[in-house]
This record gives C-alpha cells, structure tokens and sequence, in this order.
C-alpha cells in the first residue's frame, strides 16, 4: 500500500512521450514546440535576468527605487531580453530585505513564480511540506535551509494567492564593496532572490 | 473545507524538501513543455491585450486552457490523491485526462503509444513524429514575450481602502478558488489597492468571473495561528481579490 510501482518514473516517461507524439500527430504541436520553449527558458528567461536587476539595484539607488516601486517599468528601462513583462511577468512586485526586515515569499494554492526575472521554480518551491510550513512557521523552515533571522527581524512572508507575481531583493553582501555588477551578478542565486537564503561571498 | 485549499499552515510534516534542481526527472521537462504550449494556443487569447491572431494559428488545438484549468484538476482531485502524487505527476496525469475528455485522442490511442515507447525506449530509437510547423512556435514564442495580463480598466470605485480593516469571506469549496484556506474568517488590513482592476482566467471558479478589484491585505501572524502558536514578529501578506473580502 505504501509503495509505487518499481517502474514508476519510466511509466511516466513513456507516458509524456505518448502524450507529446500524439499531440504532434494531431496537429495540436509541432515538432519542436517543446524544444523551443525549453531553450526559451534555458537561453532567454531565468534567473540571470533577475541577478542582472539585483546587481544594477545594488549599485544603483534609484534604480533601486525605480525596481521597488514598478518592477515591469525598471525592467524595461534596461537592456533586458523583449518579454520581461511576458508570461507569468506581466505584473511583478519585489520585496526588499533590509537589517530590520526579511522576505519570503511562498504559494500556498499552487507555485506561482516570476518567469522572466527568476525562470522556472525550483523543486523545494514547489513541495507541499514547504508550501505548508512557510505560511505557519518560516523561521524554522528558513533555518532548514541554513539561514539563521535574528529574533530582532521582521519576517514577511508573501503569498503569491493572485495576479502579482513576487520575488525578494536580497541584501548586499558585507565585503562586496569593491566589486563591479559583473562580478556582483554571480553572487546571486534564485533561492536568495525568494527569501531562502543570503547573497554571501 | 477542501485541504489542498488548506495546505498553508499544516502541521506535523517533518523537513522541507531542500531540491534546488527545476526538474528531478527528465520526463518532467516534456509535461511543462506541453502545458505551457497549450497556455501559448489556448482560444481564449484572442481575446486578451496583445490580441494574438489566435484562429489563424495552423493548430488543432481549439479549447481554451489555463492556469485555472491545471490549478482546477489538481484543486478537484480527492485531497488524499493529490498529496499521492507528485507535482509534475498531476500535471500529467490532468493533461492526458483532459485531451482525452476532449477528443483529441482516446484512452486506448494513449495506452498502445505509451507501450510503444515501454517497449522501444524514449529517445533514440523511437524519435517523435515528424510535423514541423514554424507558425505554432511562433506563437508560443510570442505568447512568452508578450504574456496574458489580467490588467482592466476599473468599472467601479474599490470597495476598501489603505489601512482599513478588513475580514476574510468563507465562501463555500468550490474545485477552484484563488483564496487560501487559512485566511478564512482571519481579519486582516489592507496595506494596498493595486490600480486598475483584475480578470481572472475563464472557467468555473468560487467568485472570480468578472474582473475585479484586487488588494494585497496584511495579516498578523499572531490573529491567524494564535499568539502562543506562532513565531514572533510575522506578517502574511496576501494578493486578494475583492470578492473575498467583507
């Protein structure tokens, strides 16, 4: 009762592979359609954009401002690919942490994340434990991830329930001073830009 | 009450899941592939903001499909399924069962090419049928950049105001509702008014036909689990439509 069949992920594989043949077959796909959204979000939509925001945020105050107060406007005064208001983008919102104030943000009826700037969502955003914990107790479900609040820190926590599409602008790094927006574009990682960790060098 | 509705706020579960990986299984990435290919064809988008040429597009596909049609197989399913399968594993099996409901293909068709590839493997030597046709790519390329806002002129003033205080309806389980269980009955405040007003996607729903007024509402984390009962210092914030609120 308590196991799945032995052949459960090849069952599903063959199954995807069904579904996709027969949906080309039948003229609903083509091909390549597949193919060519997956490389969309390999190539073109994911995380790298929104690094490239954070660190432009970082070193620039009113472009921090301007990111904070109309995410979509920001991202277009940039030079960001076309479609960082595109799916699952056409409404976006950042949190900022701060010394006194930190930000996680979670989707209790589903996994609702920001496509342009951050991509696809990672496997621990999509887990009902997290999805359920994160709403009643985000303090020790931040520690599990090995990021300590300070009792003295406000914790935010943002359920993504409707249209908005949120994501975290993450603290600078102590030490990072003297870097570039290049070298800051590195540090940054999606789970820091969600709230479940800290931009460290 | 329906419990994936009330996921938020479950106890007794144990570590979270720390996968930082997208997909944990190659078959997951063709599933989301689909799903986002029938969102980028869905008929309802010729009458969304960039007005895609929607009817010209040389696919079969003609029915509309949504967020809220994936969100509505899973919020449907028996609440002991759901939690059986895994979160990729629903889309697939939601997706097939709708094509399937459709017409597009029967349960048979499904079942001889799933064996064919069982038997044959999943890539090489059993390649995908040949079917090119750039205009389908193009549009799901399209529909990617230029998306499918919900953003409407208001038809009417906003109910609610900044700083007022507000209380969360109980409307009755319905398969698909954009409101967390958990605020239910919870009081909150409203910490903004987003502009304009908010269409949801077409289908069945609780409340959420007709484009409304949307609010992101500040919850005392305390005036939902209890004083004793929650770690100190934290806010829920959530995006509600108006509907939900009284």
């Amino acid at each position: 009762m308590f196991a799945y069949s032995a052949n459960r992920e090849l069952e599903s594989s063959a199954k995807v592979r069904a579904l996709e043949a027969l949906l080309i077959q039948k003229g609903v796909l083509s091909t390549s359609t597949v193919d060519t959204i997956l490389k969309y979000f390999d190539q073109t939509m994911g995380p790298f954009n929104g690094a490239k925001l954070v660190a432009r945020a970082w070193c620039d105050p009113d472009f921090k401002n301007f990111l904070l107060t109309d995410c979509n406007a920001a991202c277009e005064s940039m030079d960001m690919p076309t479609g960082m208001s595109g799916a699952e983008g056409e409404i976006m919102r950042v949190a900022e942490n701060t010394p006194t104030v930190h930000n996680l943000i979670i989707c209790t009826l589903c996994s609702c994340y920001p496509w342009p700037t951050l991509g696809q969502p990672p496997y621990w955003y999509k887990d009902p434990t997290f999805r359920a914990r994160g709403a009643r107790e985000p303090r020790a479900v931040l520690a599990e991830f090995g990021l300590t609040i300070d009792p003295s820190v406000e914790i935010r926590v943002w359920d993504s329930s409707g249209q908005i599409r949120w994501w975290v602008l993450p603290e600078r790094p102590l030490g990072s001073e003297g870097m570039n927006e290049l070298q800051l574009v590195k540090l940054l990682t999606p789970e820091s830009m969600m709230g479940v960790a800290k931009v460290v060098i | 009450m329906k419990l994936q509705h009330s996921l938020g706020g479950l106890q007794g579960l144990g570590p979270v899941d720390l996968q930082k990986n997208v997909f944990v299984h190659e078959w997951e990435t063709r599933i989301f592939g689909i799903h986002t290919a029938m969102m980028a064809l869905s008929s309802h988008l010729s009458g969304s903001l960039p007005n895609y040429p929607i009817e010209s597009v040389p696919t079969s596909f003609k029915d509309i499909w949504t967020w809220a049609d994936l969100r509505r197989g899973a919020e449907s399913m028996q609440p002991f399924d759901y939690f059986r399968f895994r979160y990729y594993e629903k889309w697939l099996g939601g997706i097939s069962g709708f094509f399937i409901e459709k017409g597009y293909f029967t349960a048979e068709e499904l079942e001889a090419v799933m064996s064919f590839y069982l038997r044959e493997g999943n890539l090489k030597p059993a390649p995908l049928p040949d079917h090119e046709q750039s205009a389908i790519d193009e549009q799901v390329l399209r529909y990617l950049e230029e998306g499918d806002s919900g953003r409407r002129p208001a038809e009417a003033p906003p109910r609610f105001k900044a700083g007022q205080s507000v209380v969360i309806d109980d409307p009755d389980c319905s398969d698909h509702t954009r409101l967390p269980g958990y605020l239910r009955n919870k009081c909150g405040v409203i910490d903004l008014v987003y502009p304009d007003c908010y269409a949801y996607f077409p289908g069945p729903s609780d409340r959420l036909q007709k484009p409304q007024i949307s609010y992101s509402v500040k919850f005392k984390a305390a005036d939902i689990w209890g004083p004793e009962k929650s770690e100190p210092d934290a806010f829920i914030y959530a995006d509600l439509f108006e509907c939900y609120l009284k």
